[in-house]
């Protein structure tokens, strides 16, 4: 009596504990293992070590499971190069995925981006501003498709404050202040007011130099003879 | 007066405490080696003019004779550069270690006693022993000091007028005169009249005596009262000050013994005028924190904090404090105070975190200076980084400043919006080059974990920062040299002099910069 494999789709769902009744043996004792894993899942190397099954027996193995849309592989953001599976049930931690401005297992720079830029906008619009402004002006102005928290907003305006772009402050409640509550924290562009100054030791040749710790006054390497002071200087005899 | 017998009170106190050998230790670690180069290179130089009447002194580069000029140059080098390296010395001690004879060590200290590069103080030998040893301890403050006689001198061109100026130069060409050769001084170099009696200046220059010279001048009453004039440490004759300076004119090296006219012209309880470098230092430390606060706060801010602290009394641990009443006449005797209210200065004094109390029904503010220097110390720090290791690492290196305490790898990648990888090597640059601590802990949970934390400790690093200012204003200061040796050399060829002279100035307001920031580290 032949009994049809059941359809991925026909599966039970997912929180049921039953187990999969097609399952071979080393298929069951991978998928117990990396359903152990939870959320963190778990690279191929260790799968084998923990399993004791040959390689191509578990290389075999997760490709049915994976077939049979019981796993899926990640992307960990700490080695990009290793494979990771993780059962379909669970969303990778942020451990793995890196997080909300991941996007497999990259940085997802564009989206950040735009996001910079639409925070600094708001801000020198509104000269002083609260991050909840900010929020509510990005909110409303629907140019995201996905959504954006409060949260998300402000770690990108903690960042701009990083890059002195914009500086964070407390209102005083009066003058530019006086949209803002007294005490409360406020975000205030830098652009045009102040740039981050240059350093006076960073604008020299020495400041930056390499070469720095092995120059001596009459070493191989000195003031007298430095290429780099030359090239500053723009003396070419 | 005060701060001299707190030097000597203090090197006592040391001395006791930890005794010589370490003190002198003590003294090379707070300066650190790059500091004594350039401190040393600095006396080369300039003593090398001011001895330029000595012929040998005044040959050209390529004369077969010129290496003889660096033996008398060299002998001030070895001796301040010996103090600086091995702390305080007696008289013999220093002639031991550079080889030089008593007389030539004996000429070199007068000299740079004379300008206030050198300190001398008796101190007892031994319980019970009547006679007391001289000792000698370079002041490094004061050497470096001879890098900014020209930002002194605008200072005072700019708060006292012309006729200031030219007292002051004296004193910085000259170390210390006495009333009457400053007089004669200043009056012989304007001849038109512009100085015209000597009670003129000095009721021109009051403020200025009082403000800047006072203590300063009677400090030096006392305290060469001390020291002995011999050869012989031994000697218990007490004498003035040496001098050696016939006014308006070059000093002669070689010519140290003392004219016997002038020297009569010193009597013993003459009071001798030098400028009072702290006073000085005050004025720079107001004019780096105005700036800093005009270019973060406005116009309005910068105003109000010149007033603060023109109106309070020199300042004590970078705290300035000043009444309402005298803030506001000075901020209304500045321009663009005018216009401005008690109401909008009070709102400005808030901004600027000044604390206030009030006493004898007057209200005083207190405003600290130490958060204003230390925003111009990160900004240095952080541009340095931004500079040497791009905006990332700024970034994380600003995020580390403000946190000021141990943070993770992951935390650090996430909060700055550096991929983790990149984060984790510009984290190890940072710490391979000194910028950063790191902390391995190791986590026990599924299974062993290695996790990095960092932080920037101040204090090494500022050392490190300040360390290499000094490495970079020596070479510039040789860089100068340098050049100037090269406009000797080319002098028929105007179209590479001229690149020279333009190459000589950028570097020359290249260490007119770098020292302000010197001073934010060291001084302020």
């Amino acid at each position: 009596m032949s009994r049809l494999p059941p359809l991925p789709q026909k599966r039970p769902h997912p929180d049921s504990q039953a187990q999969p009744p097609s399952l071979s043996e080393p298929e069951r004792k991978l998928y117990e293992l990396i359903k152990s894993r939870t959320n963190m899942g778990i690279w191929t190397a260790d799968m084998k070590k923990e399993t004791g099954l040959q390689n191509n027996v578990v290389t075999k193995s997760l490709k049915l499971l994976q077939n049979k849309n019981l796993i899926k592989d990640v992307v960990n953001v700490h080695n990009k190069g290793r494979k990771y599976y993780m059962a379909v049930e669970f969303e990778p931690s942020k451990e793995v995925s890196g997080g909300s401005w991941y996007a497999d297992g990259n940085l997802d720079t564009d989206f950040i981006n735009i996001l910079r830029r639409m925070c600094v906008k708001h801000i020198e619009e509104r000269k002083v501003a609260t991050i909840e402004d900010v929020w509510k002006a990005i909110v409303a102005s629907r140019v995201l498709k996905v959504e954006c928290s409060m949260q998300q907003i402000l770690e990108i305006v903690r960042a701009l404050a990083l890059d002195k772009e914009i500086e964070e402050l407390k209102s005083t409640g009066v003058g530019e202040f006086s949209n803002v509550q007294a005490g409360k924290i406020c975000y205030r562009s830098l652009r045009g007011n102040q740039v981050a100054r240059a350093g006076y030791l960073s604008t020299i040749p020495c400041g930056v130099c390499p070469r720095i710790s092995e120059c001596t006054p009459d070493g191989v390497i000195s003031p007298k003879t430095c290429v780099y002071y030359n090239k500053w200087l723009k003396l070419d005899f | 007066m005060k701060g001299q017998l707190s030097v000597k009170n203090a090197y006592c106190f040391l001395k006791e405490r930890i005794g010589r050998s370490r003190l002198s230790t003590l003294a090379v670690a707070m300066v650190g080696q790059h500091g004594i180069n350039l401190a040393v290179s600095l006396i080369t130089s300039h003593f090398g003019d001011l001895v330029a009447v000595c012929p040998l002194l005044l040959l050209p580069s390529f004369s077969p004779l010129r290496p003889l000029r660096f033996l008398v140059v060299s002998r001030m080098q070895k001796i301040c550069g010996c103090l600086l390296q091995r702390g305080t010395l007696s008289l013999q001690e220093i002639a031991r270690a550079t080889e030089l004879s008593n007389p030539q060590v004996k000429n070199g200290l007068l000299v740079l006693i004379q300008h206030n590069c050198v300190q001398a103080f008796s101190v007892p030998r031994a319980a019970g022993a009547v006679k007391a040893v001289t000792q000698y301890m370079a002041l490094f403050d004061n050497i470096l000091h001879r890098m900014r006689f020209s930002k002194l001198l605008a200072i005072v061109r700019e708060d006292l007028g012309a006729q200031c100026e030219t007292l002051l130069e004296g004193l910085l060409q000259h170390g210390r005169l006495t009333f009457d050769q400053l007089v004669v001084r200043a009056t012989s170099k304007k001849p038109e009249g512009r100085l015209t009696t000597p009670l003129d200046i000095m009721d021109e220059t009051l403020s200025l005596e009082k403000q800047a010279m006072r203590a300063a001048a009677l400090s030096d009453a006392e305290r060469f009262s001390e020291i002995m004039s011999t050869g012989t440490e031994d000697s218990d004759v007490k004498t003035e000050d040496k001098q050696d300076v016939s006014v308006g004119a070059k000093r002669k090296f070689e010519v140290l013994e003392m004219d016997e006219e002038v020297q009569a012209t010193i009597t013993e309880n003459e009071v001798l005028w030098r400028a009072n470098f702290p006073k000085f230092v005050h004025c720079l430390k107001k004019k780096v924190c105005v700036e800093n606060v005009r270019s973060r706060m406005g116009l309005d801010a910068g105003v109000v904090l010149e007033a603060i602290i023109e109106s309070s009394d020199e300042a004590k641990d970078n705290s300035v404090k000043a009444s309402i009443d005298c803030i506001l006449e000075a901020v209304r005797g500045k321009p663009g105070g005018i216009s401005m209210t008690l109401e909008h200065i009070r709102i400005v004094l808030d901004q600027l975190g000044c604390s206030s109390s009030t006493e004898d029904c007057n209200v005083f503010y207190t405003m600290e200076l130490q958060s204003i220097i230390e925003s111009c110390q990160n900004d240095e720090v952080e541009s340095l980084v931004l500079t040497r290791y791009g905006k990332e690492a700024y970034r994380i290196f600003r995020l580390l400043i403000r946190k000021g305490s141990l943070v993770e790898t992951d935390q650090i990648s996430d909060i700055t919006f550096v991929e983790k990888k990149t984060a984790q090597a510009i984290l190890y640059k940072l710490w391979n080059d000194d910028f950063l601590y790191m902390q391995k802990v190791i986590s026990i949970g599924t299974g062993q974990m290695q996790h990095f934390l960092w932080k920037v400790e101040k204090d090494s690093v500022w050392e490190l920062v300040l360390n290499h200012m000094y490495h970079a204003a020596l070479n510039l200061n040789l860089k100068i040299a340098h050049i100037v040796e090269q406009e000797h050399e080319v002098r028929q060829a105007q179209e590479k002099r001229e690149q020279l002279r333009k190459s000589r100035m950028i570097l020359e307001l290249s260490l007119l910069k770098l020292d302000d920031a010197l001073m934010v580290f060291h001084n302020f």
